[in-house]
């Protein structure tokens, strides 16, 4: 059995080539937005999608034609919410094709639902959907890889809102207790809960002291930044240090769509038809340059 | 290393467990084994392994959390804590972490039913209800000391997830000569024969019915008992076999809340199949906060102790068809 295949050297992404597939990604989280019948997370996808194209386009060391390879970057994706983001991401990277997410996505017997399974969905890590199992799963097979001497790195992404979930501190503890420097979290700090402000309702702040109380490495970005993401990626610290990496990502909900931005309506909802192209005119004006 | 011991002895089930993990993890490499702070059984294991062994401390979430991303990843984690916070606090992490993948985790713990005397806090007494309702989980609760090492031995074969239920577990009577019964995840055990009633029961509390048919016995009554330590799957066919073989005269005893542990799951067995039973008495743990005492105090006061099953048992063996 090979390495996956790392995206390295001459075939890796420029960020302006990861701001396009970034802008890729939101385009077709805004057409299956626009054409399923059912509500998306929409705003949590549009939040999360520059982390997780830096993630399958450039940081993570998977390989879509072997999904099972033991070299493999693991992903958790903790705010299971985002599943269809995470699939559409998966789909550009070669895992599936974006057709048969979005001609099936939440119909009977799809393998693409609101959250994601493993079971009925192969190439896909771990399932979540309950706020606040992803960290502990990620502790699990950064132990094993620990013990097995592999050098891969666990990758989990959580929203800030989860982490008001007990468990992801009984994690961030476990982790550094263990010293896992293999794990590598992203927390897709938009602010927002599913009703409210977070702010408003928890005292998140001071928010990078908690992670860096609890012993972990931490990182500030843009999390639309895709040069500031690039470059955290290209800076964590080696799998088989001690000291695990939360990169935490400031971010905005609903990003590149203005009527969706920081607007608690669209947590999840449904585009129609009109509002589609309206949402697509809305995040063409947010490109930094023209396409060819 | 085989366990030596002998018939009605006493023997403590959790030295059986840290022997048999410790010699499981030498024929599975892949053998996890985790705690919340429970760990003084896990010595051997941990002094053996130490690169395998976890204890996280006092956070039975991520503990369970821990032993899903092990498995995830091709290992076999073995969860050992106390039931109470094991099967509640961690609840949902075993339902959507565990189940839901259909993980080979296995969660073993002490203080099923009211034992041990910490109070309400730390009996568990509802763990087999909910351990029940979960797809893909397989129940078990283990009176004899020494069957917890053959379930742990034939559960590294099971593709999903177990449950091993204990009572306190530092001293249990040895039930069972070896090589007497056949011990298979899902069977039950036919612990005594007879052909007036049947006893079914689970966990700590078979010693008690053994007793009761005994002391039956010098009655000239002739009472079986079944020892369900499986409760999921049941074993239904043993089930309506003793129906048919023992007069359809049924006492349940056991020490878990009296509607939603093993009466329950033999009162849908016989629902499903239509059995015809002539008496069916459930003997459990009322819906109350029990209390302090003594397991068997405590046993007695909420109406499943000795005295209670042969009362019982007199009473289906004497109604009428």
């Amino acid at each position: 059995m090979g390495q996956p295949t790392l995206i390295t050297g001459e075939t890796r992404h420029t960020v302006a080539e990861l701001e396009e597939l970034a802008f890729e990604l939101r385009s077709k989280l805004l057409h299956l937005c626009g054409t399923y019948e059912g509500a998306v997370h929409i705003g949590g996808d549009l939040s999360v999608a520059d982390i997780l194209t830096v993630l399958y386009q450039y940081g993570m060391n998977v390989d879509p034609t072997d999904i099972a390879n033991p070299a493999r970057d693991r992903f958790v994706l903790s705010k299971g919410h985002a599943a269809v983001c995470m699939y559409i991401a998966m789909a550009m990277r070669g895992f599936f094709s974006y057709e048969g997410i979005v001609d099936t996505y939440g119909q009977l017997d799809s393998a693409y639902g609101m959250h994601p399974c493993k079971v009925q969905l192969p190439g896909v890590e771990c399932s979540t959907g309950s706020l606040g199992h992803g960290l502990p799963i990620a502790v699990g097979m950064a132990l094993s890889a620990r013990g097995r001497g592999d050098t891969h790195r666990v990758f989990c992404v959580l929203g800030d809102g989860e982490t008001g979930e007990g468990s992801v501190w009984e994690a961030a503890m476990a982790a550094r207790s263990n010293e896992l420097g293999n794990i590598v979290a992203f927390v897709d700090r938009n602010r927002q809960l599913m009703t409210s402000f977070a702010e408003e309702r928890v005292a998140f702040e001071p928010y990078p002291d908690k992670w860096a109380a609890f012993g972990w490495n931490v990182v500030m970005v843009d999390g639309h930044d895709m040069g500031q993401l690039v470059a955290a990626v290209d800076a964590l610290p080696a799998s088989d240090s001690k000291r695990p990496t939360v990169i935490i990502c400031e971010t905005i909900k609903g990003k590149g769509v203005d009527f969706m931005e920081k607007n608690l309506a669209w947590h999840a909802g449904r585009l129609g038809a009109a509002d589609l192209e309206k949402a697509m005119t809305a995040l063409k004006s947010t490109r930094k340059k023209a396409t060819v | 290393m085989a366990e030596t011991f002998t018939f009605g002895e006493m023997l403590s089930a959790r030295s059986v467990i840290g022997t048999t993990l410790a010699e499981l993890g030498e024929t599975h490499d892949n053998l996890w084994v985790l705690t919340p702070d429970i760990g003084a059984t896990l010595v051997e294991f941990r002094d053996k392994y130490p690169e395998r062994f976890v204890d996280v401390g006092l956070a039975e979430q991520v503990c369970v959390g821990i032993a899903s991303g092990l498995a995830y990843d091709g290992n076999i984690p073995v969860v050992s804590g106390m039931l109470p916070f094991l099967s509640m606090r961690a609840l949902e992490q075993i339902r959507s972490d565990v189940c839901y993948p259909n993980l080979p985790v296995k969660i073993i713990g002490t203080h099923g039913g009211l034992v041990g005397n910490g109070g309400s806090t730390h009996y568990a007494v509802e763990d087999l209800a909910l351990m029940c309702a979960l797809t893909n989980m397989t129940v078990t609760s283990i009176g004899d000391p020494l069957m917890v090492g053959e379930v742990l031995r034939q559960s590294m074969a099971m593709p999903g997830p177990l449950y091993i239920r204990l009572a306190v577990g530092k001293s249990d009577k040895v039930l069972y000569e070896p090589g007497q019964h056949d011990i298979r995840i899902g069977k039950g055990i036919v612990a005594r024969q007879g052909t007036d009633a049947t006893i079914f029961t689970h966990g700590t509390v078979v010693a008690q019915a053994l007793e009761a048919a005994e002391e039956l016995a010098v009655e000239g009554f002739n009472v079986r008992v079944i020892d369900m330590f499986t409760l999921k799957p049941i074993d239904a066919d043993l089930v309506a076999q003793c129906a048919e073989e023992t007069g359809g005269r049924f006492v349940i005893v056991e020490d878990h809340l009296a509607y939603g542990g093993l009466a329950s799951r033999v009162a849908d067995v016989v629902a499903d199949r239509g059995l015809h039973l002539t008496a069916f008495e459930r003997l459990g743990i009322p819906q109350v906060f029990a209390g302090f005492g003594e397991d068997e105090q405590l046993r007695d006061k909420h109406g499943y102790g000795l005295a209670a099953t042969i009362a019982a048992t007199r009473r289906v063996i004497a109604a009428k068809p």
